[in-house]
């Protein structure tokens, strides 16, 4: 007969053990710091450099640049305003066609869709957002411009032409053409964000509204949308800063022109297109640190809207958290 | 899970010994004549096209070249990102002193045509310098105008407005271009002024010889300057422009060639190739709107220097005869004495 | 009750009052508007993507898959950008996917909420850095003086690259269950391999995920990769010192080009691309199942 007997294998310790250390939970949380620490590092020596090189034109010519209306490499006088406007002209556009197109959308796809319509249509919304924007150039510059030029701002100016900025000579490339290739890339990002807050709102707040007797659209305006409001203006504070920042497609579709245009069919220029254009043939040691200016200026303005939005996200959420 | 973890991480780093691997074996395997890297011009692209693979045959040189304009050009070598630039238009006094020891060698020599798209307009159009300063100013707004009937009386031209087109980048050929319209133009000097890159008052804006004929071809009424060869392989109509002497000069061999007439025969300084707006003893036939084009060369670089020196020469010598079918003139033996001097200058 | 003649009864429950119509025909009218503007999006997707295939279909031949660009005046394909979109895309991916992981493991597991809660705002704000503004950047820090490279480019991907994969990666993370951890820890199992071998494991799915989008994010940027990697050689190199061609950059020359043959390539190389970039969209949609399986399941 045989007994087998278990006896309680003690764990071999070792001082570090008992302390409650391990060297490999040192080195582990040691390297995970390290990376922590480097995207933050990054994102401060990204800033820097970018003051760097500009701080010669931010000396020379100080914060006027900023309402300065030119850009002259012969006379050497450069000024940020013409392509301040550009990037706000356009993204303004982009922004008002974009925010209610994108709530409507979001709205459908979380209030009105049934499930198995919804799936298929938010993919197709998402993957307009995975179109890279040099693609979207493209169709800009050969197929959407010359519509543009030869339908939309023709019955423009038809129906809106005593307004001056609908007014003056059909134009392939221009802030209007470019607007609109904004549109289209900011559409799903915000459409996005406003269907993850739809989907979030309590459905009690939602069948109460609706139990009291209110039609859908009663009770999307009176309580889904009051309750969202904070993160729809987060989301389009998002659609916004990534306008602002959108080099590419603008520009291809823009006209690349230095000059403040009165009407938006003439071509125009943004800080982000300018930056493209001429920095690697800048003329002169001013003129490259002129241009890094404009991407300084650039950079604040969309780091601005970003924060401003990432703001209003995290009390957003701490509000919410109390309901 | 955790074996396909493993067999991934084995995977990237097979990868990454094998990409390893390719890159010395590329650095061990480089060809005697050794590899350069270059940017700028526009300009003189399809005649360097043309240079690459041949330079390629003839010295085992491996030549790369993007064309992103004169002004990234000397941009780029002054920051020496690239072992050589290349540029239509001359470094300025400021530009050579930031550049801090290059040298600036002409290589090759075409027209600047001014193409059009303006339909059924029947034979070429004929202009002048006043009328090229007037448009790009903004002040002939429309084909049909006094100005252009004027020198075109039996053309048919149409009611259609014109939009000038010019470089958005910085381009040796805004250079070329703006200083023929600041020597016929006051008021171009006055207000514009010459440079790579100059505020023009009127019309789009595009990048690249290609993009401003892009723009050409796909707009009814616009019209541009880029060089000869461009227009030839888009097949643009092209205007004949007046010169001094009077005559309506295409940029052709003959036009660009009669514009020489006023180099020196000893050529020690790069301001005696102004071939531009050539005086009237040129001739009829002399183009109005030529220009000469440039390698800029560190006089520094390092162990490029044998390879850089072999490929300007092949190409201000046995490069030439690929110019003629392009519309590039070959280079005068004036010119090319000033060459040789200038491409001694390249040590290590 | 009685009620006058021609007067509506309020208590009568069968009269169908004006309000409650026109209340109605708002709903309708805000029904149909909605659903407009869904179509009126996936319209426009229809249209760009029609636009692709249509221009861009008949240049798919063997040619343009095989032949490098062409020089001037001449015919060729993409092959040496393909091969410089994979390469630069691959070194990015290496370069991103360790460190954004691992700050995503310090974010979840390690930092007390409010370090955690700053780390996220400076991921948030590294991902609204303009890819403009990333590629000059590095074109000054590491361009100027060294020549542009593949490796120059790769790291401008990078930085682009890391906050997406990053926050994706602590997301998921978060949703993993603490009973997980705290029954591994219980076991006598070490912290740092709760997470290696537990942990990051139970997230594969959500990790592929971020991962996979945030590859097709960046294989479609351009700017970075104009100033770190545009002038390179015609013909199919994979020497990581020095520039390499690339499909976002062919595409963006070629897009300006007045030559049929070039515009054609450039529509050719956008529907090589998107059909990449679908790809890795399906592939995160079967990542991001399985991940939603593995949660359900355990």
């Amino acid at each position: 007969m045989t007994s087998t007997t278990y006896e309680p294998v003690a764990a071999p310790e070792t001082d570090l053990r008992r302390r409650g250390l391990h060297l490999g939970d040192l080195l582990f949380k040691g390297i995970a710091l390290l990376a922590a620490l480097a995207a933050t590092v990054l994102l401060g020596l990204i800033a820097w450099k970018i003051f760097q090189l500009a701080w010669p034109a931010i000396q020379h010519f100080g914060l006027s640049f900023i309402w300065t209306e030119a850009w002259d490499p012969v006379t050497q006088t450069f000024g940020a305003l013409i392509f301040i406007y550009g990037t706000v002209v356009t993204s303004l556009i982009a922004l008002a066609i974009a925010t209610p197109l994108s709530i409507a959308i979001a709205l459908f796809l979380t209030e009105i869709a049934p499930r198995r319509v919804a799936a298929p249509i938010a993919t197709m919304v998402e993957l307009l957002a995975a179109i890279p924007s040099v693609v979207l150039g493209l169709w800009g510059i050969l197929v959407f411009g010359p519509w543009v030029r030869d339908h939309l701002e023709p019955w423009l100016q038809d129906v809106l032409g005593f307004l001056p900025m609908f007014s003056g000579t059909p134009s392939q490339a221009g802030i209007l053409p470019a607007g609109l290739v904004l549109t289209i890339m900011i559409i799903p990002i915000t459409s996005a964000i406003c269907r993850e807050l739809f989907m979030r709102v309590p459905k009690d707040l939602m069948n109460g509204a609706l139990a009291l007797g209110s039609t859908r659209w009663e009770a999307v305006r009176g309580v889904l949308l009051a309750y969202a409001a904070p993160g729809i203006v987060a989301a389009v504070l998002l659609g916004l800063g990534r306008a602002f920042g959108e080099a590419i497609a603008v520009n291809q579709t823009i006209g690349n022109r230095n000059v403040i245009p009165t009407s938006w069919f003439e071509p125009g220029d943004s800080l982000g297109s300018k930056v493209a254009s001429e920095y690697v043939g800048a003329t002169s040691v001013e003129q490259a640190a002129s241009i890094l200016y404009l991407a300084a200026i650039l950079m604040v303005i969309s780091l601005v809207t970003n924060v401003i939005a990432q703001f209003i996200v995290v009390r957003f959420e701490r509000a919410r958290a109390g309901v | 899970m955790k074996r396909a973890l493993a067999l991934g991480a084995i995977a990237a780093v097979a990868a990454a010994a094998a990409a390893f691997a390719a890159t010395t074996q590329t650095a061990l395997a480089k060809p005697a004549g050794g590899s350069i890297v270059g940017t700028g011009a526009t300009f003189p692209f399809p005649l360097i096209s043309k240079w690459i693979p041949a330079v390629d045959n003839a010295l085992g040189i491996k030549v790369t070249y993007s064309a992103t304009g004169s002004g990234a050009g000397i941009a780029q070598i002054t920051a020496r990102t690239v072992d050589f630039g290349a540029s239509d238009a001359p470094l300025s006094p400021d530009q050579l002193k930031a550049c801090n020891g290059c040298v600036v060698i002409p290589w090759a020599l075409a027209g600047m045509s001014i193409p059009y798209n303006v339909p059924g307009v029947g034979a070429r159009l004929r202009l002048n310098g006043t009328v090229l300063a007037n448009i790009y100013l903004g002040t002939i707004t429309n084909w049909n105008s006094p100005a252009i009937k004027a020198l075109n009386p039996k053309a048919n031209l149409p009611d259609l407005k014109i939009t000038p087109v010019y470089r958005s980048d910085g381009s040796g050929s805004t250079y070329a271009f703006t200083s023929y319209l600041a020597a016929v133009s006051r008021q171009w000097k006055s207000k514009v002024g010459v440079n790579t890159s100059v505020n023009f008052p009127a019309g789009t804006g595009a990048r690249g010889s290609s993009g401003v004929a892009g723009v050409v071809k796909s707009t009814e009424g616009a019209l541009t300057y880029v060089d000869a060869a461009y227009s030839i392989t888009n097949k643009f109509q092209f205007a004949t422009i007046q010169n001094r002497a009077g005559g309506f000069a295409t940029p052709g061999i003959r036009g660009v060639t009669a514009a020489l007439c006023d180099v020196p025969k000893k050529v020690t300084a790069l301001p005696q190739l102004k071939i531009v707006d050539p005086p009237k003893k040129c001739g009829k036939v002399a183009y109005p709107i030529s220009t000469f084009t440039y390698v800029v060369v560190p006089t520094k670089s390092g162990d490029k220097a044998q390879t850089l020196r072999q490929w300007v020469y092949w190409a201000v010598t046995g490069g030439q005869k690929f110019g003629p079918p392009l519309f590039f003139v070959p280079l005068p033996a004036s010119v090319n004495a000033f060459n040789y001097r200038e491409i001694k200058k390249i040590q290590s | 009750m009685s009620v006058a003649p021609g007067a509506v009864d309020p208590y009568d429950i069968t009269v169908r009052s004006n309000g409650l119509r026109r209340r109605r025909i708002i709903e309708k009218v805000f029904g149909i508007l909605s659903l407009l503007a869904a179509l009126f999006a996936c319209a426009i997707l229809a249209v760009v993507l029609g636009t692709l295939v249509a221009k861009g279909f008949r240049e798919l031949n063997l040619d343009f898959f095989t032949k490098a660009r062409p020089l001037y005046g001449e015919k060729g394909g993409v092959a040496d950008a393909l091969v410089g979109s994979a390469i630069i895309v691959g070194m990015a991916a290496l370069m991103a996917i360790p460190v954004a992981v691992l700050v995503a493991i310090y974010m979840a597991e390690y930092a007390r909420p409010r370090v955690s809660r700053a780390l996220r705002v400076v991921l948030d704000v590294l991902n609204g850095v303009p890819a403009i503004i990333v590629g000059v950047f590095v074109f000054g820090l590491l361009v100027v003086g060294n020549g542009q490279s593949a490796i120059f480019g790769a790291f401008s991907l990078a930085i682009l690259m890391l906050p997406m994969v990053a926050r994706s990666t602590q997301e998921i993370l978060q949703v993993v269950p603490q009973s997980l951890r705290h029954a591994s820890l219980a076991l006598g199992v070490t912290k740092w391999r709760t997470t290696w071998n537990i942990i990051l494991p139970s997230a594969i799915g959500g990790i592929l995920t971020g991962v996979v989008i945030s590859l097709a994010r960046v294989a479609g940027e351009t700017a970075p990769l104009l100033f770190t990697s545009s002038i390179a050689a015609n013909a199919v190199s994979f020497d990581i010192h020095s520039a390499l061609p690339t499909l976002p950059v062919t595409i963006y020359v070629n897009s300006e080009s007045p030559d049929p043959g070039e515009q054609a390539a450039a529509w050719a190389a956008a529907l090589v691309l998107i059909a990449f970039v679908l790809v890795m969209n399906v592939l995160a949609k079967m990542f991001a199942a399985r991940k939603r399986r593995q949660l359900e399941g355990s």
